[in-house]
């Protein structure tokens, strides 16, 4: 039996943990809040961009037979497979993580069970620390972008994964993070990113007017889909730090509704226990007092 | 007065959203003006300064670091990386002025763009 001592000071740490995670739950709702502003902002760009490149893909369609552009050519047999991977770079927020990471080597045995090697590319201290403690090759890792995301920063990083698409270094990429649902559920998004499905961007309305395309369509359109790529990668982040915050708003919830209880119950053991000293002590008392006669 | 709607979209949201009676673009093999029913086009963008004027007589100035113009008979869409609103229909936004100086600097065109598109932001005050 634990001394009444011994309880208070259980008490009084549970009490300090509860306080620290129901501050963190008012953090993360609040930094919630903020992300899924940042992702609602950002939608108006994803459709403006996907509507541009519809229409100029079209274009080109009616004077060509087929979109031919190394960006669009599938390979029915993929060899090398990159997976870009985002978690976060802060841990207490529940399975958020794990999803993730699960999710993937579930995906890594796929491709190379159907003989394809696998690269990855890691974004996110998790993630990073992961892959390193099992010994898994990792081609690019970046810390500290999933906190904050940054368009610029996500460029560069795509960036150096499309050149090695364009050089032949692999056949497909795909995005794989943990994306925003709503306050209570995140789910996996994969995005194929490369090679791109041409049946995608068939525009739902062909426009009638002639469109004059400057410089030219093809350089147009490649330089659309390089930001469409950059775009992607940084919709990957900002919806992936939306769901972390809503993760991490529902773990420390959870956390602070255990702490309650544990308080509620360490309580209880507290009085029983007190109860008991006094018993014992008047028993020894009256016992005492017995002897005396 | 017949209007064009104009829009100015970055990756971090809409900058510009409305109607105005022109628009003045800062497109890759130079400036160009859009009024309402202009044939359609798809242009690339420099950085620069893009202008636009309400029906009202308002000058609307963005300051934007490069990207695309869609331009149909009654719309005018811009995608851009990154743009910065100068001034707006209620006036010039001083505290915005350094910021699109700043969005300008990091923009990777030519210095003469950059010194062209500079000046302008200051002529507004």
């Amino acid at each position: 039996m634990a001394s009444l001592k011994d309880i208070k000071r259980k008490i009084k740490s549970v009490k300090g943990t509860q306080k620290t995670t129901r501050a963190m739950k008012l953090v993360s709702s609040a930094k919630l809040r903020r992300a899924e502003q940042v992702v609602k902002a950002s939608k108006a760009y994803a459709l403006k961009i996907t509507d541009m490149i519809e229409e100029i893909a079209a274009n080109i369609a009616k004077s060509q037979e087929e979109l031919d552009h190394p960006y669009f050519k599938s390979v029915a047999n993929p060899k090398v497979v990159d997976i870009v991977v985002v978690t976060s770079d802060k841990g207490l927020c529940g399975g958020f993580n794990s999803q993730t990471i699960k999710f993937v080597n579930a995906q890594i045995a796929k491709f190379e069970s159907q003989g394809a090697s696998v690269r990855l590319r890691a974004i996110g201290k998790k993630a990073i620390s992961y892959f390193k403690f099992q010994n898994r090759e990792m081609l690019d890792q970046i810390d500290g972008l999933s906190s904050s995301p940054d368009y610029q920063k996500a460029a560069e990083f795509i960036k150096k994964v499309v050149e090695s698409y364009l050089n032949g270094e692999t056949d497909k990429v795909v995005v794989v993070h943990n994306g925003y649902v709503n306050m209570i559920t995140q789910e996996i998004r994969v995005d194929n990113l490369l090679p791109l499905d041409p049946n995608e961007f068939t525009p739902k309305a062909v426009s009638t007017s002639e469109l004059e395309i400057e410089p030219d369509d093809d350089s147009v359109l490649e330089a659309l889909l390089n930001r469409y790529f950059e775009y992607i990668m940084y919709y990957a982040l900002i919806d992936s730090l939306a769901a972390e915050h809503s993760a991490r708003m529902q773990a420390m919830d959870a956390a602070t509704n255990n702490a309650k209880e544990m308080v509620k119950n360490l309580t209880v053991q507290y009085n029983k226990a007190r109860q008991e000293a006094i018993t014992t002590e008047l028993i020894e008392i009256i016992s005492g007092v017995e002897s005396m006669k | 007065m017949s209007t064009i709607k104009l829009e100015i979209v970055t990756p971090q949201g809409v900058i510009y959203d409305g109607d105005v009676a022109m628009v003045t673009l800062c497109g890759k093999d130079g400036e160009f003006g859009v009024l309402p029913g202009h044939a359609s086009v798809v242009s690339l963008l420099d950085a620069g300064v893009i202008t636009a004027k309400t029906a009202n007589n308002k000058e609307i100035v963005v300051a934007v670091n490069g990207g695309y113009a869609k331009v149909s008979e009654e719309k005018v869409s811009t995608i851009v990386d990154g743009a910065v609103a100068v001034k707006d229909e209620t006036g010039a936004l001083s505290a915005n002025i350094e910021k699109a100086k700043e969005l300008l600097k990091s923009s990777h065109t030519s210095d003469t763009a950059i010194a062209t598109a500079v000046s302008r932001i200051e002529s507004i005050k």
